[in-house]
C-alpha cells in the first residue's frame, strides 16, 4: 500500500510533527456521484500546538478532523499522523491509530447508564490497565474538577460536567492528539472557557496537540494557529497575536504561513 | 478490577423496558413449555395403558404400529423364549375390535377388546385379581369393561346385558384402564370368549406376547438374547421400548406433533421479535455512544459482544419465571383435568427449553446486532 506514496512522503516525515498531510483530496460517493470536499490540503501540525480550523458549514473541516482522526479510510495523497501513515490503511489498522487519539465531541455522548467514572474506565479499558483504571479515571476527573462527582451518573449532571466528563474519558489516556468538534458550543461561558484553559494547559504541559473545530469566537485566543477552510481548501494559516510571543514555534509557523496560503 | 460490563448496565439502566423484556421471553417460555406439556401429555395419555400390564417385554410383529392396529403373529414365538434364561413367565394376548351395543340407544359401536387366558395375570388392576376375577372372567360371553369407556357405550353395571356382535353378552366386571388415543372404550375376556365373539380367529394367531421377567433381570439383556433367537417376523421391546414405539406412530402419523411442534416454533418467533424489538430499540437509543466507543477505539467485535451479552441476560431472566410459571400451569392443569391430562415436568425439557430460549434470544441478538456494527464514528462528529 505504501508503494502508491510518492517517494517524497516517506522522505519529508518528521518526528516534530503530529499531524503531516501532503496533497489531501477526498471524496464523498463512488463513481459518477462521487463529490470532491477537500482539496490539495497540505498542512503541518507540530507537536504542542492548539490549531483552530474554523470555516463556513460545509467548507469540509468535520471531514478533515475524521480524516486526521482515522475515522474514515482515505485513498490520495499522504496523511500521517503521530507519524503513522493513514492513507491505504484497512480498519482494523485505523482502530489502533485511533486508539492514540483524544476525541471531544459536540455532544457529550456519554453512556447513561454507567457512572461519570465507569464511562472514562471505559476509556482506561483500551489500554489493559485493569488495576488502576479506577485511580486514572478518578484522577482524571479531579483534575477537571468533578472529584466530588465520580460515581454520579450523567443524568445527575450538568451540561458543562457531562462534557467535561467526556474530556476527562478523551483525555484518560494521556494522547498525544486531540480533536474536538465544537466542544464548547454546549456550554455557557465559564464552562467553555474552563475548557479550553484546561485543553491549554495539557498542551503547554504534555506537549500534546490539539485540533479543534470551532464557531466560538470566545476561545479563539488560546490557539497558536488559526486555520480558515473555505470550499475544501486552505483560505489562511495565520498567526494570532498572541502566538508570537511563544517564540519555539515562531519560525515554524512561518514557514508554515507562508507555505499554506492560496 | 473487572471491566465495566455495558451489557448489564444498559439493561438495569432502563428498568421499564427490562421488565417489558423479561415479561416477553417469559411469556414465550412458558408458551413452549406448555405447548411441550400438552403434546408430552396426549402422547403418554396415548400409550399410559402400559403401564398396567404386568409384563417386562413385548413381543409385537414388525407390522403392528400400534397395540390396536396390530398384526398377529404365531403364538409358537413366546414359546420360542419361554426357556430364555430369567424369564419367569410368558403370556399371549388377543386384541381386536368388536361391535359393543349401547343397551340404551340401541346404538352399536367398536370397541377394543383384549383377549387373555384368565389364569395369565395380564393385567396389574386390582379389580381383575383373585380367584373370583377369574372365575368370572372364564364364565361363557361374559367380559370387564373399563370404566374410562366413553358413555356413549352406555350403562357399566354389573349384570348389564347387550349385544357384541349379534351375540349376547353380560358385563362381569369393571376396571380403569382407559383406551388411549385408539380405542373408544376396552373390554377384557377370556381367550375362548375371544375366539367365539371374533370367529374364524384362532388362538395360534396372537397379537402381542408378554413376557413376565424374574425379579431382578434386566430386561434389556433379555431383550437382546431373545432377538437372537427369534426370526425376523417379531420384534422385542422393553416397556418403555413399547412406549416409545407407540408414541413415535402418534407423533408422525397424526398432526398432534404437527400442532404442538408448530405452537412451539409460533411462541420461539414471538419470543425472538420481543427480545429484538427490545435489543433493537436499545441499541438505536445508544448508537451515539458505541459509535463512540468504535472512535475511541473499541471494535465492532466487542459492540457484538454487548449486545450478545444482553441477550443471554434477557434470555437467562425471562427463562427463570417463565420455568416458574410453567410449573405452575402445569400443577393447574393437571389438577383442573383430574389427571387425565398428565402434564407433567421432565429434566430433558427443562434442558431443551432453556437450550431453546438461549438460541432465541442470541438470534434475536445476533440479528440486531447489524445496527450497531454499522455505527459510523465519522457521523457523530
Amino acid at each position: 500500500m505504501f508503494k502508491t506514496q510518492p517517494q517524497s512522503t516517506l522522505d519529508s516525515s518528521r518526528d516534530d510533527l503530529a499531524v503531516q498531510i501532503q496533497h489531501l483530496n477526498y471524496f464523498f460517493g463512488v463513481g459518477d456521484l462521487s463529490k470532491q470536499v477537500l482539496f490539495d490540503i497540505s498542512l503541518e501540525l507540530p507537536k504542542g500546538q492548539i490549531v483552530i480550523l474554523t470555516g463556513p458549514s460545509g467548507s469540509g473541516k468535520t471531514t478533515l478532523l475524521t480524516l486526521a482522526g482515522a475515522l474514515r479510510r482515505l485513498q490520495d495523497g499522504s496523511l500521517r499522523v503521530l507519524g503513522k501513515e493513514l492513507v491505504g490503511l484497512g480498519d482494523r489498522a485505523l482502530v489502533n491509530v485511533r486508539r492514540n487519539i483524544g476525541f471531544i465531541f459536540q455532544a457529550h455522548n456519554l453512556f447513561e447508564s454507567l457512572t461519570a467514572s465507569q464511562n472514562v474506565e471505559m476509556a482506561v479499558e483500551l489500554t489493559g490497565k485493569f488495576a488502576s483504571k479506577r485511580e486514572q479515571s478518578v484522577t482524571m476527573l479531579s483534575a477537571l474538577g468533578l472529584a466530588d462527582r465520580v460515581d454520579y451518573k450523567p443524568k445527575s449532571l450538568s451540561g458543562g460536567q457531562k462534557q467535561r466528563v467526556a474530556i476527562a474519558r478523551a483525555l484518560v489516556n494521556h494522547p498525544k492528539l486531540i480533536l474536538a468538534d465544537e466542544p464548547t458550543a454546549a456550554l455557557d461561558k465559564k464552562s467553555g472557557r474552563d475548557v479550553v484553559t484546561y485543553l491549554h494547559n495539557l498542551s503547554r504541559q504534555e506537549g500534546c496537540t490539539v485540533l479543534m473545530v470551532t464557531h466560538d469566537n470566545r476561545i479563539l485566543d488560546v490557539a497558536d494557529r488559526i486555520i480558515n477552510l473555505v470550499d475544501g481548501r486552505l483560505e489562511s494559516d495565520s498567526t494570532p497575536n498572541d502566538f508570537v510571543q511563544h517564540k519555539t514555534q515562531e519560525a515554524l509557523t512561518e514557514v508554515s504561513a507562508d507555505m499554506f496560503i492560496m | 478490577m473487572a471491566r465495566v460490563s455495558v451489557a448489564w448496565s444498559n439493561l438495569m439502566h432502563e428498568r421499564t423496558r427490562l421488565i417489558v423484556a423479561i415479561a416477553g421471553v417469559s411469556f414465550a417460555v412458558v408458551l413452549i413449555f406448555m405447548n411441550l406439556g400438552f403434546m408430552g401429555a396426549l402422547i403418554s395419555t396415548a400409550t399410559n395403558f402400559y403401564e398396567q400390564f404386568n409384563a417386562e417385554l413385548f413381543l409385537i410383529s414388525p407390522e403392528t404400529l400400534e397395540i390396536s392396529t396390530s398384526t398377529a403373529f404365531p403364538r409358537e414365538r413366546i414359546y420360542q423364549v419361554a426357556g430364555v434364561d430369567g424369564v419367569e413367565r410368558i403370556m399371549p394376548l388377543y386384541s381386536e375390535y368388536l361391535l359393543w351395543r349401547n343397551p340404551e340407544t340401541g346404538v352399536s359401536r367398536g370397541i377394543f377388546v383384549y383377549g387373555i387366558n384368565p389364569n395369565d395375570p395380564v393385567f396389574l388392576m386390582p379389580e381383575l385379581q383373585g380367584t373370583e376375577a377369574r372365575r368370572i372372567l372364564s364364565r361363557p360371553d361374559t367380559a370387564f369393561i373399563d370404566r374410562l369407556s366413553r358413555p356413549e357405550f352406555g350403562p357399566q353395571e354389573i349384570g348389564t346385558t347387550t349385544e357384541a356382535d349379534r351375540r349376547r353378552i353380560t358385563i362381569g366386571g369393571t376396571y380403569f384402564l382407559g383406551g388411549g388415543f385408539a380405542a373408544d372404550g376396552t373390554l377384557i375376556m377370556s381367550d375362548q370368549n375371544f375366539i367365539r365373539y371374533l370367529e374364524p380367529r384362532p388362538l395360534s394367531l396372537i397379537n402381542v406376547g408378554l413376557v413376565k421377567l424374574k425379579l431382578g433381570v434386566s430386561p434389556e439383556k433379555v431383550a437382546a438374547t431373545m432377538r437372537a433367537l427369534l426370526p425376523a417376523d417379531v420384534n422385542v421391546y422393553t416397556k418403555a421400548g413399547i412406549i416409545e414405539h407407540d408414541s413415535a406412530y402418534w407423533l408422525e402419523s397424526t398432526s398432534i406433533g404437527f400442532i404442538f411442534s408448530m405452537g412451539v416454533v409460533v411462541s420461539f418467533i414471538v419470543g425472538a421479535v420481543i427480545v429484538y424489538q427490545i435489543l433493537f430499540t436499545d441499541i438505536r437509543d445508544h448508537l451515539p455512544e458505541y459509535a463512540t466507543m468504535k472512535a475511541m477505539g473499541y471494535r465492532s467485535q466487542y459492540l457484538f459482544k454487548i449486545v450478545l451479552q444482553e441477550a443471554i441476560f434477557l434470555a437467562v431472566l425471562g427463562y427463570i419465571p417463565g420455568l416458574a410459571a410453567a410449573l405452575g400451569l402445569y400443577h393447574l392443569t393437571a389438577t383442573a383435568t383430574a389427571g387425565t391430562l398428565p402434564v407433567a415436568m421432565n429434566g430433558g425439557r427443562v434442558i431443551f427449553v432453556l437450550g431453546l430460549t438461549l438460541l432465541m434470544c442470541s438470534l434475536s441478538g445476533l440479528i440486531s446486532v447489524r445496527k450497531a456494527v454499522t455505527a459510523d464514528p465519522a457521523e457523530i462528529f
